[in-house]
């Protein structure tokens, strides 16, 4: 169970070696199916996501929520999606159509491209890139421009003032999200995700760095646009912000690659904080990648379970927390950090 | 001491003890929750129990209820009963009018309809009319019958007491 996947990559790899391939081919083409297998990873888990959404907002609610397609409700989502690829995709006349079709194509982009330096399990990194974090950090980043290219392509007011939401947010808490990881690289001293990972072999980063995580969890809710930061959307003022003009397939898009977006702040997250595929108590009998799904999920759940807890902030509240609490506090536990470090060193522990 | 995010962690104790409560979603179509014992729903009219004496038509109050009767050897027979629900508003006075329980609320309460005409209830089937107008026909044919029977009966025994008077 444990090496099942690598086991299965190794096997691919020698199968297409004893097929006459050229070393640089078989190189290729497994990268291809393992970047592969990390899509349809995404694209499954934005489904189940939105079914997991509904049944836990529907718990918290006492509600039973939905139970009707499929075995338990399972195939809502399928119905869903079903139903939204069936609908009319329609261009608005004035809009950028080249623009406004690119929006909902590129959306998936950078969560997928990011996916590919996220270690799943033990040896489970399609790319070990020795900038990973970076790497993190400059393509989550990438959606914002997209989300606004959507938002001006539409050429409407709500998705042009929804977009303008989207870049202000974004861009604000970007800052608190990256300053907060700082920490987590001085202790570590590497971008290198799988490094990062072994140096927590000990010890669990959220426990060296609890502000540095809460900092990240606050940070990253507002970067994937979730409630209590979901000021993007609103019907009762921007209808659904950057997206309004969209429809069908178009907005199912954007609709799924939020999920992927969560799962992949979830999997930073787990990654940086929550020790990875790292098993604790010594429980390694269980695969390192089912810790490190495990670790997702919940990082999910707890995502899901703030949206259904906490009312929504006003704009101005939205930035003032940001700029004026999140970022003096995540500079100051670089500071923090700094100092432990300098002193853990000359004490020559 | 006033501990800033107090409220923040005591609203996600909240909802995760929701979580593990149980829920109280009812499963409509399969599951119904008890009706009270007063509930109007769809009305019920017993054809059989209807005297034709135009009280319900006279209590409500906006005039939902459309009577009509033809006269059949003296006799009333209700023709059409009709109950125009989408003016009901289930005050139940005609059910309190009504002196011999002919019209009274069930606990119905799907009335949805696809076609707005549908609404309309009609209660008096024309068989059943037919039927009654035969049952009075033949109760009087009866009668008839048994009058002329008791006529004739009565005028074969005149002779006798004619006689007995003559004696």
């Amino acid at each position: 169970m444990e090496n099942l996947f690598v086991s299965m990559a190794a096997g691919i790899r020698s199968l297409l070696g004893s097929g006459g391939l050229s070393e640089w081919a078989t190189d290729f083409l497994v990268m291809f199916l393992k970047l592969g297998a990390i899509l349809v990873y995404i694209l499954v888990s934005a489904l189940w996501l939105v079914y997991m959404e509904r049944k836990v907002s529907a718990y918290m609610q006492c509600r039973i929520g939905p139970n009707r397609v499929g075995p338990m409700g399972l195939l809502q989502t399928t119905a869903d999606i079903g139903k939204l690829i069936s609908k009319e995709f329609i261009i608005p006349k004035d809009a950028d159509k080249k623009l406004f079709l690119l929006g909902p194509i590129l959306i998936f982009m950078p969560p997928l491209a990011v996916f590919a330096v996220a270690p799943f399990g033990k040896g489970m990194v399609a790319i070990d890139m020795n900038i990973g974090v970076y790497y993190f950090l400059a393509l989550a980043s990438l959606s914002t421009v997209i989300i606004w290219m959507a938002g001006w392509a539409s050429n409407n007011k709500y998705s042009l003032i929804g977009s303008m939401r989207v870049v202000a947010q974004m861009v604000s808490y970007e800052m608190p999200l990256i300053l907060s990881i700082v920490g987590v690289i001085i202790l570590t001293g590497t971008l290198n995700m799988s490094d990062i990972i072994h140096a927590q072999e000990n010890v669990w980063f959220i426990f060296l760095q609890p502000l540095g995580f809460l900092i990240y969890l606050i940070a990253a809710v507002a970067e994937t646009n979730r409630a209590p930061f979901d000021l993007v959307e609103g019907e009762s003022e921007i209808i659904c912000g950057p997206f309004t003009e969209y429809s069908g397939m178009g907005f199912a898009m954007f609709f799924l690659a939020e999920y992927a977006n969560v799962v992949l702040v979830s999997v930073m997250a787990t990654t940086l904080f929550l020790g990875g595929w790292l098993a604790p108590f010594g429980l390694t009998f269980i695969p390192s990648w089912i810790w490190f799904l495990l670790k997702v999920y919940l990082m999910i759940f707890l995502f899901m379970w703030f949206r259904w807890t906490y009312p929504r902030v006003r704009v101005d509240q939205l930035m003032e927390f940001g700029w004026k609490v999140l970022v003096p506090l995540s500079i100051a536990n670089i500071f923090v950090t700094g100092i432990g470090k300098y002193l853990y060193h000359s004490l020559g522990w | 001491m006033q501990v800033k995010g107090k409220g923040l962690l005591k609203g996600l104790g909240i909802t995760l003890k929701r979580f593990f409560k149980p829920k109280v979603t009812v499963q409509y179509p399969e599951q119904r929750l008890p009706l009270p014992d007063r509930f109007y729903g769809k009305p019920e009219f017993y054809y059989d129990k209807c005297i034709a004496c135009n009280m319900c038509v006279n209590a409500c109050p906006n005039k939902v209820i459309k009577l009509e009767t033809e006269a059949v050897d003296k006799k009333k027979v209700v023709t059409r009963y009709d109950f125009d629900q989408q003016y009901c508003l289930f005050c139940g006075l005609c059910q309190e009018a009504c002196p011999k329980d002919a019209i009274k609320f069930s606990k119905d309460f799907e009335l949805t309809q696809y076609n707005r005409p549908d609404i309309k209830i009609k209660f008096v089937k024309p068989e059943q009319v037919e039927q009654r107008k035969e049952e009075i026909r033949k109760a009087a044919a009866e009668k008839a019958a048994a009058e002329a029977a008791k006529a004739a009966q009565e005028a074969a025994l005149k002779p006798e007491t004619a006689d007995k008077e003559g004696t």
